[in-house]
């Protein structure tokens, strides 16, 4: 469905991803690893359109990708969320999702409004503003909800789960889970804890300084001593 | 003294309702776009000079002069738009001195055309007295705009809350990013935010032609007029917009009425380096703004 060929970004003189090839099919679960700076965000802003490669082809169900502005990238299906979480404030929660659902999807349906909310656990928060009163998990589960408010096919998920407490996180993956099976989306998620990729994926993929070091399932990766190298700085048992 | 205060409030309100007409549409540009569109109060004058020729060659009054004004104002203002989408760094800095210049460029234009002479309306019928309880005194254009100008502050604020558009419009100015990520195109909902501040923009010149006198220098004293309210009012803020124009009316107005004609700009800054000392968000800002 999504297919990434050399992709090489640059900002100066640095290079955030060099020849990046990755492919991803329908409804897969890839966990996206690596440490800070590997350039997991950017591979995300490269799929959702915010930053352009210098290099290398991107296609999504053959649709060439590059060509595409960020908010037609939204319109055939692919939706992301940030790190900071980026609600649009003045508007409510419900206006949030159907700002993205009239946009995004491109038509108006309030029972999935309705169902979006019940199913983020924000029912309850709908009327109010989106930059006040709410909770940091509750800000990550709207952002969750706008991606899914513009009924995408593949998400992009950029460490939802982090600054969340136990239970929280517990939750959270408990609808991630949902949300993957029921709507048979696609979801690659970047997260640094392991226990949480491990328990969420059938795949990840390592980047470290930009490059793919990795692509394995969840257990082999953390078997893999460059891998545990380059995400701990230091070899298992050393 | 008590009836002279009464006027001098009752003027600085209706000439509030005027300034937030020319105030407005860069307002919206700023709110929408993080846009201080420098040249918006040449558009203004732009609308005010078309409804002038309008009335000399055509013989058409002032008021039926407003489509014609809204078709050339609209076309400069979207020029003005297509000229900025080519900005592709630091917009805020630089959209200031592109849009400084054309306002230079369009003052020179109508500077050509219409030439240096100050020109003012044949329609007497706006500059009759209007009187409102036997004490309070006002021209009809004054009353006239006054109304107008309330129409518009609510209409505009209606269309920005309730309207799908308008909440399109300010989903890209309170995220740029996260809107298209939902979707939206951002440059829909601007050529829609200049187009929209063209009619303001109207709105602003027919008032200005048919209650004062015209010249190609005015555009930008009404820019700067605008651009403090604007700030006065808290970046961003409609109802704000309005209230500020008032405030700015009413200091104006008393300063005349109490003190002396010529501190009468003064007074307007005094109380804007006020507001801006002692509440830089402006009286109806928010204290931060991601952008």
């Amino acid at each position: 469905m999504l297919r990434l060929e050399n992709i090489t970004v640059g900002f100066g003189g640095l290079t955030a991803l060099a020849n990046v090839t990755l492919e991803v099919g329908a409804r897969e679960l890839v966990g996206l690893v690596g440490p800070n700076g590997a350039g997991k965000t950017t591979l995300f802003n490269v799929i959702s359109g915010l930053a352009r490669p210098k290099a290398g082809t991107a296609s999504f169900n053959s649709v060439n990708l590059l060509r595409k502005p960020v908010q037609a990238r939204a319109r055939i299906g692919i939706a992301r969320t940030f790190q900071i979480p980026q609600p649009l404030h003045e508007l409510t929660v419900r206006q949030n999702l159907i700002v993205a659902q009239t946009f995004g999807a491109g038509h108006r349906n309030a029972r999935r409004i309705d169902e979006i909310l019940d199913f983020i656990g924000l029912k309850r928060k709908a009327e109010e503003n989106a930059a006040d009163g709410l909770a940091l998990s509750e800000h990550k589960a709207l952002e969750v909800g706008k991606a899914l408010a513009t009924e995408p096919k593949l998400i992009l998920l950029d460490e939802v789960l982090a600054g969340l407490e136990t239970a929280g996180k517990r939750q959270f993956m408990q609808t991630l889970k949902r949300m993957h099976q029921e709507a048979g989306l696609a979801i690659i998620i970047i997260e640094h804890d392991i226990e949480t990729i491990l328990a969420l994926c059938q795949r990840a993929v390592v980047l470290d300084f930009g490059k793919v070091i990795a692509d394995q399932t969840p257990e082999e990766i953390f078997r893999n001593p460059a891998v545990m190298r380059s995400y701990t700085g230091a070899t298992p048992g050393a | 003294m008590f009836e002279l205060g009464l006027q001098a409030i009752y003027s600085g309100v209706l000439t509030g309702g005027y300034y937030a007409l020319v105030a407005l549409g860069l307002a919206l540009v700023f709110g929408t776009m993080r846009v201080i569109n420098l040249a918006h109060g040449e558009l203004v004058l732009l609308a005010a000079y078309v409804a002038y020729s309008a009335e000399v060659h055509l013989a058409i009054s002032p008021i039926a002069a407003i489509p014609l004004s809204l078709v050339v104002v609209s076309l400069v203002a979207v020029l003005v738009y297509v000229l900025l989408s080519h900005i592709t760094r630091d917009r805020e800095l630089n959209s200031l001195i592109l849009t400084y210049g054309l306002g230079i460029v369009l003052t020179n234009l109508m500077l050509l055309i219409w030439s240096a002479d100050i020109r003012s309306t044949t329609a007497t019928w706006f500059q009759e007295g209007a009187v409102l309880g036997d004490t309070l005194y006002s021209s009809r254009s004054e009353v006239i705009f006054f109304l107008v100008s309330l129409v518009l502050v609510a209409g505009l604020w209606f269309w920005l809350t309730r309207s799908w558009h308008g909440r399109a419009v300010r989903a890209v100015s309170s995220n740029r990013d996260a809107a298209m990520l939902m979707g939206v195109n951002p440059r829909t909902t601007e050529v829609l935010s200049f187009l929209v501040a063209g009619l303001l923009a109207t709105f602003a010149g027919i008032a200005l032609y048919t209650g004062k006198t015209i010249d190609p220098p005015l555009g930008h004293a009404l820019t700067i007029k605008a651009f403090i309210i604007t700030v006065l009012a808290g970046m961003g803020s409609i109802p704000g917009v309005l209230l500020g124009a008032m405030l700015i009316g009413i200091t104006e107005a008393l300063t005349i009425s109490f003190v002396s004609t010529s501190l009468q700009d003064l007074a307007g800054m005094v109380l804007f380096l006020a507001v801006l000392l002692l509440r830089p968000q402006g009286l109806f800002g928010f204290g931060t703004r991601r952008g």
